[in-house]
């Protein structure tokens, strides 16, 4: 990153810094997504917008190896704040600085090209996600492996079942080891066995020393994570050890 | 990123650049059994509907240009825009699953467009140079050398195209309905610019006054005219570039200035 002169005083083991990020996004009443409701509603007025504060004053560090679990209910802002992590939205106040490499694993078969073989998709997806050609050939055979979809691999994705897409995108993502694992509310698809298979692979990449920021209700990843950070109206209301917040989160989500 | 210098990064991005190329491509003339063959037939048998038609309902007097040939250059030169634009105002939302979850740089997906546009071009000229060969046996047309600056105007109209797909993929994010209006948009800029017929056959102060202002009546003609042997005048290469450059520059302080919104809106 740019600014990496601008911080000598960096402590090494931070892969991830967040700092006092704030977001506000302009919130029509209603989502106008078209010129033509634009302009009626602009004739009539009725173009009310207010400024929504989405996320207030997040800091937080992750240190080199941790895994951390983003918790909150729905619409508090857990998805804006990975988007902002990840660098793909700049907050309205604050910055977040990634130092190492992010990969992001994306929802069920986001991202693929249906008339495009599983092989070339693996290819468009890592470029995408800024890997080289070398750094794909490298690691095609274990995505290969991985995905399990042996011959369909050269069949049209179209042609395949959204378990296998899945497979397909959870495989690249994981096997190109990026130093940051940005985890979006994914673990859910596949069948049991590969479920069981992906957390055993995100517990083998963890003792190897990756990194992992995970958005999720589910308790299954309590046991992946050593740190959870909860997020309640875009405030940051706790940050400390993952059994602990899970519980009280699940309590307050119960009396609630 | 960290490990990677600013020259690795560049061939990523260019390695990027090529999958996307080749994905457009392929899924173009995906259903097709002949498949790349249709780039070189569909501009010749679209020429064949519109001599047929044209040539027989508008007559072609003031045409010096052999007509086929006539038809032929103008269509394969304005296609390089319309298929680029057309390509490009939608790709940002088709993309919007990767492009939400990282961060690639988002002029990627339409310039892929442009470069796409570019090799269907290069498979009608081929077309064009076949048609010319087929003239030139019956005495209807000659080759001349000023078909070389053919390079010094692909510049100026891929650039022109390059700046209205950023401009047109970035407000389609914004405004759905933008793909309606463009495509009527985009067929009265088609009449608009003399592809069968001359501007001087219409005969009209008006019309050739606002046709001054169509920069693809400009791209076209400047085609025409290395075809028929003549070079353009130093001031009508300011103009294609002048165009070019003032479209570039739009498209890309539009993207920047909403990029961040882009992300936000997807």
């Amino acid at each position: 990153m740019k600014k990496d002169k601008n911080l000598p005083d960096r402590d090494d083991s931070v892969l991830l810094d967040v700092k006092n990020v704030t977001m506000k996004f302009t919130k029509y009443d209603v989502r106008v997504d078209s010129l033509k409701e634009l302009v009626t509603r602009a004739f009539k007025g009725d173009l009310k917008h207010e400024k929504f504060v989405c996320l207030r004053n997040i800091s937080f560090q992750i240190r080199k190896g941790e895994a951390v679990a983003v918790i909150g209910r729905n619409g508090v802002g857990k998805s804006t704040l990975l988007k902002i992590v990840s660098g793909i939205l700049r907050p309205t106040r604050g910055y977040a600085r990634a130092y190492g490499r992010i990969s992001p694993l994306l929802q069920l078969g986001a991202g693929f090209d249906g008339n495009a073989t599983g092989i070339e998709n693996i290819y468009l997806n890592a470029a995408i996600m800024g890997y080289t050609k070398k750094e794909i050939d490298a690691k095609l055979s274990e995505i290969l492996e991985f995905s399990e979809l042996g011959d369909f691999i050269h069949s049209p994705v179209k042609t395949y079942s959204s378990g296998m897409l899945a497979r397909l995108g959870f495989s690249i993502a994981i096997s190109m080891e990026a130093e940051i694992m940005l985890i979006d509310e994914i673990l859910a698809v596949g069948d049991m066995a590969f479920q069981k298979k992906c957390y055993q692979k995100l517990t083998e990449l963890k003792a190897k020393g990756l990194t992992f920021l995970i958005v999720s209700h589910s308790e299954s990843v309590k046991n992946l994570c050593d740190r959870a950070i909860w997020i309640e109206r875009g405030h940051l209301v706790a940050d400390g050890d993952a059994k602990l917040i899970f519980d009280r989160y699940a309590k307050m989500m119960l009396n609630a | 990123m960290k490990s990677m210098n600013g020259l690795q990064r560049f061939w990523q991005q260019a390695y990027l650049l090529r999958l996307l190329v080749r994905r457009n491509i392929k899924n173009q003339y995906y259903r097709s059994f002949i498949g790349v063959l249709w780039t070189v037939l569909n501009p010749l048998l679209n020429m064949l509907v519109m001599m047929f038609v044209f040539s027989s309902i508008f007559g072609t007097e003031g045409i010096t240009l052999d007509y086929p040939i006539y038809i032929l250059s103008g269509n394969i030169i304005f296609n390089i825009m319309r298929t680029s634009t057309a390509g490009s105002l939608p790709c940002l939302v088709h993309q919007r699953d990767m492009l939400q979850k990282t961060k690639v740089s988002i002029r990627l997906f339409p310039a892929a467009n442009v470069i796409s546009s570019l090799v269907t071009f290069a498979f009608s000229f081929v077309a064009l140079l076949l048609v010319g060969l087929i003239r030139f046996a019956s005495n209807d047309f000659s080759f001349h050398w000023q078909i070389v600056f053919i390079l010094i105007l692909l510049p100026a109209v891929t650039l022109f195209s390059l700046g209205l797909s950023y401009f047109l993929s970035a407000l389609y994010v914004f405004f759905r309905d933008i793909e309606h209006i463009y495509s009527v948009l985009l067929t009265l800029w088609t009449y608009l610019t003399p592809l069968f017929y001359t501007v001087e056959r219409l005969n009209n102060e008006t019309v050739s006054k606002i046709m001054v202002l169509n920069p693809m009546y400009h791209y076209v003609e400047y085609f025409r005219s290395l075809l028929s042997g003549v070079l353009p005048s130093v001031q009508e290469h300011v103009i294609i570039y002048g165009f070019a450059a003032v479209m570039f520059l739009i498209g890309c302080i539009f993207m920047s200035s909403v990029k961040n919104k882009i992300a936000a809106k997807l």
